[in-house]
């Protein structure tokens, strides 16, 4: 059974306020297994992934991004949000997929609290609201090795020939920890 | 631990550390009392007080050890004002000893240190405290007092009005009308005019003169003034001084029964007071209640709380900067021209307030650099015992005030420095009369604001830095080589010392001047966005100058472009700016420089450094940033103008990132990256000591 919302999405720099409390809503969604997981779908490269929606604070349109030097590959460079300068990194890039030559009119940055602070995450598209019954979920350890770390999971919405890639935030954003010194 | 009993700890630490601050400050006057013949006795019951509220709170969060530490020095500070144990320099040792292991308490709640040896203080204050001498003779006896009154009389007033009595100081009885309704306000001007020149005992309510709008009190004094003038002091209050008699039988005169003899009551209380006056406010505990009322007039702010403040400000400037171009493009409509003068008129008032709150939230900030200073006196007090230095400090300006962020960094480099003047700068008693000084050495400390900056000097008149010495380590060392050495003027050559590597700790005791870890301290001013610079003579004494930024919540920034990308640098750092003259780039040693006044500049250019897009002006500019006696000229292409910022962190991800202090917005949705200057200038000129101390003709002349 799957229930998909139409998000709406409001002019830059305005913003969707999703979840009032992302961190306790990601543990609720990580841990509850047996009950309906909430999650953001959205496009990278054509493929279709999503993260948890508690994890997701807000979707920004794309606002100028001023470049950091010497920053991490992934990293687009950093964006006032109120008045917080925030990162940027590019979906894309840390997943080690090229780089689009312009960025679609859809695309869009997702608020996303990675535990030690809020970044922005730049996807193509957002495309909408999940609800997945474990039913709908096939668990990393279940599809077997060679998924990264990442990946939580693959979910399959019944009823479509839909195949989303459920992310981990926390690992996702990992690799921005390891740029210590010089980048 | 949960955000909540953080937030409970913190608030523990901020007021402990207030008292344990408030208590140093009022043992040096003790301390410089006591040197003095005069150790004021409400010295000793502030610092009592103090001891047995943080007694009190560290019970109440269960900080057990502190508790006890403060229960101790409590006890012994009980004794001090009882008279039991003499206050003098021993005492006093182990009072400051006892302030110092409070202080390091609080350090190992706060996590900064494990161990606290508690013991030594606990022994010190037993001894002491054995050593409590048996009252002498009751001197007043020769006194006639009222029994009654010895009766009600605190054990520490009777400890006071017997130490006045053995001195000799003239004691007087007196009783003074006041009105319900002002009791509190007149009955604290009374005391203010009356602290210089007597010492008020006690007051007691009297039993006869009291009615229902007014209340008489009985007031014992001790003054060495002579009777008119007390008489004259206390003059606007209805009151009559007559002093205590030897022997002799000694009277009252009633009460000046005088309700018609000018009002004592000015008005009628505004409403009726129920409440009699209460008794137990009297003496010692009555200034509680005064303490209490002061502390309801400020309020303690976590500063995280300002931040916000500010980056709303930050945010309404960015709105301002949005109304003002509407207010533009409206004037381009001559049909709306009206319209538009009116908004330029709101806008204009917002931009004006807007102003004022930017200002009152900075002003919050600002704290007197006068705390610090306690804390270094009590640091310098310490070192120059440790040492067996006798050591004067005079602190000039202690009320210049610097943001609080400022004043909590600035504290170990101010440290470092005080204890480098006691422990190499101020030479042994010997040696200062063999060379014909004051044998006792003096330490200043300086503060004042200049312009937007706060310049605090630490001045000492001891031995100075022998700069043929520093000169020698230094081509030891590898920092210089002895060619170039002789370009160098003395003022320059000293200011090796603050070169990491200079110093070891084999130096310190063969060297006369100074150098542990100057380089650190070098680079925790530059952090702030600060300059240290180093003056001395030989023989004479040393002085170092620390030029600092009164806020770092607001800097003046320097705003350059480098092809697409705008940055910011603090103009705290820039020297001048100045055309790049293509022609006049040499490359030495595979670096580039440029000659800026006769002598050789680094120059690095930001587009190169920082990989971004290149350039296609024509003309560049050099920004001349300088940390001491470091330059650097930074490559730009265009310069943009002069800006106030708010610098913010960048993120945890960009946390790796050298070369950035933070970003700020612009205003226009411009995030603009601000330059970490020092970071810049230990990147690209670390490993080249060499070009480190170029001299500096242009800025001329040491004291």
């Amino acid at each position: 059974m799957t229930a998909t919302h139409p998000l709406p999405l409001v002019g830059a720099p305005a913003e969707v306020a999703l979840a009032t409390s992302p961190r306790t809503a990601v543990a609720r969604a990580v841990r509850e297994d047996g009950a309906t997981q909430e999650l953001l779908a959205f496009e990278v490269d054509d493929a279709k992934m999503a993260l948890p929606l508690g994890a997701v604070k807000e979707i920004l349109k794309v606002a100028p991004i001023t470049a950091v030097p010497r920053a991490p590959r992934a990293v687009l460079g950093i964006l006032s949000v109120r008045g917080h300068i925030t990162t940027i990194v590019s979906l894309r890039a840390t997943l080690g997929l090229a780089p689009l030559d312009a960025l679609p009119r859809s695309a869009r940055i997702l608020l996303v609290d990675r535990g030690v602070e809020v970044v922005g995450v730049l996807v193509d598209a957002v495309t909408e609201v999940l609800r997945l019954t474990p039913a709908e979920i096939e668990a990393a350890d279940v599809v077997g090795a060679g998924l990264a770390e990442h990946v939580r999971g693959i979910g399959r919405p019944a009823g479509t020939s839909d195949v989303v890639v459920l992310l981990d935030p926390i690992a996702l954003l990992r690799p921005l920890d390891a740029t210590r010194r010089g980048g | 631990m949960s955000d909540e009993a953080d937030r409970v700890r913190d608030e523990f630490l901020s007021e402990s550390q207030e008292i344990v601050e408030a208590l140093s400050r009022d043992l040096l006057l003790l301390d410089h009392g006591q040197k003095h013949g005069h150790a004021d006795p409400d010295l000793v019951n502030s610092v009592f007080r103090g001891v047995h509220t943080l007694k009190g709170i560290a019970g109440m969060f269960n900080y057990r050890e502190l508790s006890e530490v403060a229960n101790v020095l409590e006890d012994l500070l009980d004794h001090v004002r009882l008279g039991r144990v003499t206050l003098e320099q021993r005492s006093l040792d182990v009072l400051f000893e006892g302030v110092e292991v409070l202080q390091r308490l609080l350090g190992a709640v706060r996590g900064e240190s494990h161990q606290v040896d508690v013991a030594s203080f606990r022994h010190a204050a037993h001894d002491l405290l054995g050593t409590g001498s048996p009252p002498t003779p009751d001197a007043l006896e020769a006194y006639d007092l009222d029994p009654s009154l010895l009766g009600v009389l605190t054990e520490y007033e009777e400890h006071r009005l017997r130490t006045n009595a053995e001195q000799r100081v003239p004691l007087y009885r007196a009783r003074v009308r006041f009105a319900l309704s002002s009791i509190d306000t007149d009955l604290d001007g009374l005391k203010a005019r009356l602290k210089p020149v007597a010492e008020i005992i006690t007051y007691l309510p009297s039993v006869e003169g009291s009615g229902d709008d007014a209340i008489e009190l009985e007031i014992l004094l001790a003054s060495s003034t002579p009777l008119a003038e007390l008489r004259l002091l206390v003059g606007d209050a209805p009151i009559d001084v007559v002093p205590l008699r030897k022997g002799g039988s000694q009277t009252m005169p009633p009460p000046p029964s005088r309700p018609e003899a000018g009002p004592i009551v000015r008005e009628e209380a505004p409403r009726p007071i129920t409440a009699p006056l209460d008794l137990e406010k009297r003496g010692g505990e009555g200034v509680e209640g005064i303490a209490l009322r002061a502390v309801a007039k400020t309020v303690r702010v976590d500063i995280t709380k300002l931040d916000h403040l500010m980056n709303v400000i930050g945010e309404l400037g960015i709105v301002r900067s949005a109304v003002g171009r509407i207010v533009d493009r409206l004037g381009a409509r001559a049909e709306l021209r009206q319209l538009a003068s009116e908004l330029q008129r709101i806008h204009r008032s917002f931009e004006r307030h807007l102003e004022a709150l930017q200002d009152g939230v900075l002003d919050v900030r600002m704290v007197p650099l006068g705390q610090t200073f306690d804390r270094l006196a009590r640091a310098m007090r310490q070192a120059a015992r440790e040492d067996t230095k006798e050591v004067r400090l005079s602190v000039t300006g202690g009320e210049t005030e610097v943001d609080k962020l400022i004043v909590e960094e600035l504290i170990d480099p101010l440290l470092h420095l005080i204890r480098n003047a006691v422990g190499h700068g101020i030479e042994r008693r010997e040696e200062r009369v063999a060379s014909g000084k004051d044998p006792v050495g003096i330490i200043a400390l300086n503060a004042y604001q200049k312009g937007s900056n706060v310049v605090i000097e630490i001045e000492d008149d001891g031995a100075g830095i022998d700069a043929e010495r520093v000169l020698a380590r230094a081509i030891s060392r590898g920092l210089v080589d002895a060619s170039s050495a002789n370009e160098l003027d003395e003022h320059a050559i000293r200011q090796f010392v603050f070169l990491p590597g200079f110093s070891t700790t084999d130096v310190v005791t063969e060297l006369s001047g100074r150098g542990v870890g100057l380089d650190v301290v070098r680079t925790n001013i530059a952090r702030l966005g600060g300059v240290i610079d180093l003056q001395s003579a030989p023989g004479i004494g040393t002085k170092f100058t620390l030029t600092l930024p009164i806020t770092l919540a607001i800097l003046s920034a320097l705003v350059m472009r480098v092809g697409e990308q705008t940055f910011a640098i603090p103009l705290t750092v820039v020297q001048e700016a100045l055309f790049l003259d293509p022609d006049g780039v040499s490359l030495i040693d595979g670096r580039e420089m440029i000659s800026l006044r006769g002598t050789s500049l680094p120059v690095v250019r930001l587009q190169e450094l920082f990989r971004t897009a290149p350039s296609s002006t024509a003309r560049q500019y050099v920004v001349v940033t300088s940390l001491g006696q470091r330059r650097l000229g930074l490559v730009v292409d265009a310069l943009e103008g002069q800006q106030d910022i708010v610098t913010k962190p960048l993120g945890p991800s960009l946390a790796g990132v050298r070369g950035f202090a933070g970003a700020t917005d612009l205003g226009d949705q411009r995030v603009v990256l601000v330059l970490d200057a020092p970071a810049l200038l230990d990147e690209v000129l670390s490993s080249e000591a060499r070009f480190l101390a170029a001299p500096e003709p242009a800025r001329g002349g040491y004291a």
